[in-house]
């Protein structure tokens, strides 16, 4: 196993970050803007900005064949940013909320894009031809609170969201004229819009933090405030689930999933590291962390310290030991972890940000 | 002239400034449904209660602290009276308090191994934190010191002097008791930290079924 | 009386760091508004369950966590009015000072001798474990403190009734 290959940035919270299609171009929302990094070398360096938002940039996707990149923000507004000879264009979506956009993702098509909201409710964006313009339809019932989380099922159909009233959810976001009819799946057959497909509560109300369909789209894993991730497997349309495995870790909660095939789930949040879990219908566990604690620099080194300079730090800073470092490479949550190199359905590489505004790609 | 008097007379109480417009909107997120964040729950009456904690002190005089507070954990009181609520607590404290500091890692650990097992722990975890909460902390450490009761600050009267010796005339002995069974309840905690996580902690929080 | 301070303190520690994990949130009610919700409590589900930790009746510390923010409130220990009067004026000095501190909160609840509101704000500035050794170096702290305090005031008390009565011999 290869070491992680870190990019600190700077010293602001990453909310989410996007590589394009090449992964030459890395996308961060950072406060209020959007900024684009280029590889450079090893390193990435600010090549431009994206200025339109006037409160927090909340989420932001790169479509990785148009290369339209898709941010929203608190302020209640996403917009579509179209690249040209000159540098991007913006253009304002027409979402029809009245608080904050927490989260976007474009489907896999790349015809739509879903902005999840505090509004309570999800809007499915497309592009009308006649306007000139991206408008929306709601998603509403039954969402009670803040969506935290979509994902797309690979059918760009079927969205999965999460929302703080502790429910994860799967909803039809069929669209006549955009979309083409879906082939009938276990989680339903016919699937007009606002169709709810699946309705799942966490065991302990923990707020669901991340949703993901497996690559198959047959299983849905979703994260929670509990500290759990949960892996739903669909029976049939309108019939309770086949299986639901709950795994309740020691650890604290997660932020961010993804799958690595159809038996492994990577997930990673306060505990600023990822972990594997393994496993199928029968049953989920932890498997380990991704990254390894001795790495050579890190422990050995630090102990054999001088008496000199020992007594130097305890005059100079007043203290013994140097804790205020974390044995993990990020230093603070990590916020979201996307997948960077695949191999078929299996993630080779991941890429992972974190609110210390560290960039880290991982070899799983 | 009239009319800005008659107005000012209007708005001079404000009383109406303090209305929350928001609890009045059934759609607001002010009337969030709570009770649609947990599966319904059995409801346990208080003579279920007293029934559940004689079965445990029966386990725990048959020499079986493990079964004892198993059988308290997997009859956790979610949905009940106050009365109820209360009694299960005590059973649960009276279980922590019979079993020794030595057992306890092992036995967290053998419970934490077994199906329903990591459950267990959770609500354990939810009745550590109640037993700290009630303020009434002497009820199960011993009835000496709610007899003399424990002054709050509140209550205290300025003295002239305000130079009263420390301990002179002061009901120590409360603070004492129910710091007795405050510490049981804490070195259960970090045993249970130990073998559950924080995430216990977690799960503690998020939940709304509360004991 | 160590031997119960560092279970104690080990709970608050375990506690504040599952309590800690806060993200950014914005109002479900106001309009393009982000407020601690700890504080606005205008959406019931994304607060948690407070919990309590308690040594006995007189220390005790109150943990209100929700998604964006948490309250921690403290009850010093308070032995007599001496120490009532000096937790009182010490807490005070405290409090008005508060923005030098970031995470003081002015007022403290109900019950409590001193809060702190720590929200996401701080929780991304700062790191998360030295916010928790903050909160646990202030309580150790603050006991000895204020048993200092009145050591010092019982003795400056001493020497003025000694010289104020000296005429009298």
């Amino acid at each position: 196993m290869s070491a992680p290959e870190v990019h600190h940035l700077f010293h602001n919270p990453i909310a989410d970050h996007s590589f394009s299609a090449d992964r030459k171009t890395l996308a961060i929302a950072r406060d209020t803007t959007v900024e684009l990094y280029g590889k450079v070398g090893n390193a990435f360096k600010l090549k431009d900005e994206l200025k339109g938002h006037d409160k927090t940039v909340t989420s932001i996707d790169i479509a990785p064949n148009s290369g339209r990149i898709v941010s929203c923000s608190q302020d209640r507004n996403a917009i579509v940013w179209e690249p040209t000879d000159q540098g991007y264009k913006p253009t304002l979506v027409l979402l029809r909320i009245n608080r904050a956009a927490t989260f976007v993702r474009w489907s896999p098509n790349e015809t739509k894009f879903a902005v999840g909201s505090g509004d309570r409710l999800i809007a499915i964006c497309y592009f009308e031809e006649e306007n000139d313009w991206w408008v929306s339809k709601h998603l509403k019932k039954p969402i009670r609170s803040t969506i935290t989380t979509v994902a797309w099922h690979p059918n760009s159909v079927l969205l999965a969201a999460g929302s703080t009233d502790a429910h994860a959810r799967v909803f039809s976001s069929f669209i006549k004229g955009v979309d083409a009819r879906p082939d009938p799946s276990a989680w339903g057959e016919r699937l007009p819009f606002n169709t709810i497909c699946g309705e799942y509560l966490n065991n302990s109300a923990g707020w669901v933090h991340s949703v993901a369909f497996s690559p198959s789209g047959d299983a849905l894993a979703f994260a929670a405030h509990d500290s759990s991730i949960t892996v739903v497997y669909p029976s049939a349309p309108e019939q309770p689930p086949r299986a639901v495995v709950t795994i309740n870790t020691q650890l604290l909660p997660f932020m961010s999933l993804i799958w690595n095939g159809e038996a492994e789930i990577i997930a990673a949040g306060y505990d600023c590291e990822a972990f594997k879990f393994k496993g199928n219908e029968g049953g989920w566990q932890l498997s380990g962390t991704v990254e390894q604690k001795s790495r050579p620099g890190m422990g050995g080194d630090q102990r054999e310290e001088s008496a000199l300079n020992m007594f130097k730090q305890m005059d100079l800073k007043g203290k013994v030991k140097d804790d205020t470092q974390l044995k993990t490479v990020h230093q603070n949550t990590i916020t979201m972890i996307r997948p960077y190199q695949t191999n078929g359905d299996a993630v080779t590489k991941f890429s992972s940000s974190g609110v210390d505004g560290r960039i880290v790609v991982w070899t799983v | 002239m009239s009319i800005i008097q008659q107005h000012t007379q209007a708005t001079l109480s404000d009383a109406w400034r303090t209305i929350n417009i928001d609890a009045l909107d059934p759609d607001s997120s002010v009337n969030f449904d709570v009770s649609s964040l947990s599966t319904p729950q059995p409801e346990i009456s208080e003579a279920d209660a007293r029934q559940i904690a004689a079965q445990v002190r029966q386990l725990i005089r048959g020499g079986d602290p493990e079964g004892a507070l198993r059988g308290a954990l997997e009859n956790p009181v979610y949905n009940g009276p106050e009365l109820a609520k209360d009694t299960h607590l005590q059973t649960v404290i009276e279980v922590l308090q019979s079993i020794k500091a030595s057992e306890m890692t092992p036995m967290l650990q053998r419970i934490y191994g077994t199906p329903g097992g990591p459950e267990c722990l959770d609500v354990l975890m939810k009745y550590l934190y109640k037993g700290m909460a009630s303020t009434s902390g002497s009820s199960h450490g011993g009835a000496s010191s709610s007899a003399r009761g424990t002054p709050t600050p509140r209550n205290m009267t300025p003295q002239a002097t305000g130079f009263s010796q420390i301990g002179a005339g002061r009901p120590g002995a409360g603070g004492e008791s129910t710091g007795g069974a405050m510490s049981v309840l804490l070195s259960w905690h970090e045993k249970v930290v130990d073998v559950a996580g924080l995430g216990c902690i977690g799960r503690v929080m998020t939940d709304f079924r509360r004991v | 009386m160590s031997q119960s301070l560092r279970p104690y303190l080990q709970a608050v520690r375990s506690s504040l760091t599952a309590a800690l994990c806060l993200s950014n949130f914005a109002s479900q009610t106001a309009e393009r508004h982000n407020v601690p919700e700890v504080e606005a409590r205008t959406s019931p589900e994304v607060l948690l369950t407070p919990l309590t930790v308690a040594r006995n009746e007189n220390e005790r510390v109150l943990i209100e966590p929700s998604i964006n923010s948490i309250r921690i409130s403290i009850k010093i220990k308070q032995a007599d009015e001496i120490e009532h009067i000096l937790v009182h004026k010490f807490t005070r000095f405290l409090t008005q000072r508060a923005e030098s501190f970031f995470i003081l909160r002015r007022k403290p609840i109900k019950g409590y001798d001193i809060s702190f509101l720590i929200t996401n704000f701080h929780t991304e500035e700062m790191l998360k474990h030295k916010l928790v050794d903050f909160i646990i170096q202030f309580m150790e702290e603050v006991d000895k403190e204020i048993s200092e305090m009145k050591l010092f005031l019982n003795a400056r008390a001493r020497f003025v009734a000694e010289s104020f009565l000296t005429p009298f011999d």
